[in-house]
């Protein structure tokens, strides 16, 4: 089976996304065979007030009963905004969010931030998972409204390393993944898995060699991105470079360990 | 495991799990409304050109191009290897050429080449383009050393009517390039040419052909193909490594389906995943991935059998 880690619903501002409703990215999944998303509601990288992004998404899985059996949601939560900690209490015991996913780009705060540390652990200590993107969009055609930076994987260790007993989801890795000995053993020996939707994970057969096969998951971008090159990335390798057991691994049983499903 | 087993089986079968206790109560739910679907399958069903590819550019040797070829079914792959220096001398295009003629010596079956030049050198780019295409070479591929519609290219584009050979040009629209916003500063070279010069030089030549790269190449493709809509002898090619959801489904929308080349520039995945995910019929896959490209072959007597 497959399980998308790296799906969203919402509007993004500078340009026409469709699919990006739970009723039209449920259609995808059927069409091309996906049966759980992950999945976090894009307006939360632009309110001011994430929390009413995770209102919004709570309100349309809820709207109909097979949103609440296909998706996972989690919530976008800002830790440099009053009341976070609130919000991720409701979001977790009361709208059951497995997960957070956190923009410290676009919310402008660094990722060593006290504050953003803080949220880290707290989400460790609630078994949450912790979701990062390398990039929302490429910036290169990007809106003149829009941000400028990209993340590469190295730029995603600070916090890893000031928490690296969280569990991580990094998505869509569209730039460089090279990392020093030291972060590279860090990764590999902690919980984290990256998802097959970035650029820069077209050689996985490669990555999974100075990884581990352990460490990569079935992800789309979704509703960025197209919907089938993350599957494709996985469905594409050969024998040699992975087995039956392995594909499914990255299919889903990578995500499912770390979603605790 | 089965995904209905799953389903079944697992802990996200029961009720309410997903969500956590404030959904409990939902009723189990199989996966009646989902389509099998196998992507590989669904993958080697059509026949492919890659309208745009190098050797030795990105990932390596044309071994590198033709194994990812064999991955994703892809029977042809036209290929270059563009002079990237500003200078382009003749003596560099010449190089890269013999690159190219190499490679289709290895696999003549499965490379197609493009000749590259550099139109400040007119006599030694025009013979170049006879020395390539006596080889076997299908079509001209230039980078940024000119624009497209400097009068320097016009040899060029003249020779390429006489020939039926479609020029591939490098391009880019962005911040700072293309008609918009100019005062960004992108660091691209100012020659690389921008939608505006392809309709100029489609306009002063409606019988040449032109082929706009990479839509998915870090430009911006509502900007281009909105330029293109009216001029029916400029292509564009769906490779490059942006591969966002509503490409392909807007180059169609703004210019048609006759105009539209699959292509990778060694972005395999996504040059075969961005058409997938369209929403394209099969006729239209048929065309993008193949018979539009091989009717442009077709008028210089190059297609594929």
């Amino acid at each position: 089976m497959l399980l998308d880690i790296n799906a969203s619903v919402g509007h993004w501002p500078f340009q026409q996304y469709n699919y990006n409703t739970c009723g039209t990215l449920l259609e995808r999944m059927n069409k091309f065979g996906v049966s759980i998303s992950v999945i976090g509601n894009i307006n939360g990288i632009f309110y001011k007030n994430t929390q009413s992004a995770n209102e919004e998404l709570y309100a349309e899985i809820i709207s109909d009963k097979r949103f609440s059996e296909r998706f996972i949601p989690f919530a976008v939560i800002n830790p440099i905004y009053a009341g976070w900690l609130d919000d991720m209490e409701t979001c977790t015991s009361k709208f059951g969010m497995k997960g957070i996913r956190i923009y410290p780009m676009y919310h402008d705060y660094e990722l060593t931030d006290p504050a953003c540390i803080e949220l880290v652990k707290t989400a460790r200590d609630k078994n949450l998972v912790v979701a990062l993107h390398n990039r929302m969009v490429d910036s290169r055609p990007r809106s003149w409204m829009d941000i400028q930076t990209e993340w590469s994987l190295k730029d995603i260790m600070p916090i890893i390393r000031a928490v690296p007993d969280a569990k991580y989801m990094i998505l869509n890795a569209a730039n460089s993944m090279d990392l020093d000995d030291n972060d590279l053993e860090l990764i590999k020996k902690g919980e984290v898995v990256i998802d097959t939707s970035g650029r820069s994970t077209s050689k996985l057969w490669e990555l999974m060699k100075r990884f581990g096969s352990d460490k990569f998951a079935f992800g789309t971008h979704s509703p960025i991105l197209d919907y089938t090159t993350g599957q494709l990335r996985i469905e594409a390798l050969r024998d040699s470079e992975a087995d039956e057991k392995t594909k499914e691994l990255l299919r889903s049983g990578n995500a499912n360990r770390m979603l605790g499903i | 495991m089965n995904r209905r087993k799953f389903f079944e089986n697992s802990a996200l079968s029961s009720a309410g799990i997903l969500l956590g206790s404030s959904l409990a109560g939902c009723s189990r739910r199989t996966e009646s409304d989902m389509a099998a679907y196998n992507i590989m399958s669904e993958v080697m069903k059509y026949r492919k050109i890659d309208a745009h590819e190098h050797v030795d550019l990105h990932f390596g040797g044309p071994e590198v191009q033709v194994d990812y070829a064999d991955r994703l079914g892809i029977e042809r792959l036209v290929l270059s290897k563009p002079v990237i220096t500003y200078t382009g001398t003749p003596q560099e295009f010449r190089e890269a050429n013999d690159h190219v003629l190499s490679a289709m010596k290895l696999f003549p079956d499965r490379i197609m080449g493009q000749v590259t030049l550099n139109p400040v050198y007119k006599k030694e780019s025009l013979e170049e383009i006879k020395r390539c295409i006596d080889q076997g070479m299908v079509g001209i591929k230039t980078y940024y050393q000119v624009k497209l519609n400097d009068p320097l290219f016009f040899p060029v584009i003249e020779k390429a009517i006489d020939l039926n050979l479609l020029i591939l040009m490098h391009a880019n629209c962005q911040l700072g390039m293309g008609g918009y916003r100019m005062k960004y500063d992108t660091h691209l070279n100012p020659n690389t040419s921008l939608p505006e010069d392809f309709v100029d030089a489609a306009k002063r030549y409606p019988e040449a052909m032109f082929q706009y790269a990479h839509t998915g190449g870090g430009g911006d493709w509502e900007y281009a193909c909105k330029s293109f809509r009216d001029y029916p002898n400029i292509y564009v090619d769906t490779s490059g490594s942006n591969n966002e959801a509503s490409m392909i489904d807007f180059a169609l929308k703004y210019m048609g389906e006759d105009r539209l080349f699959f292509g990778t520039d060694s972005s395999y995945y996504q040059g075969v995943g961005g058409i997938l995910s369209s929403k394209m019929n099969e006729v239209q896959r048929k065309k993008i991935f193949f018979e539009n490209y091989n009717a442009v072959l077709r008028k210089g007597g190059r297609d594929v059998a």
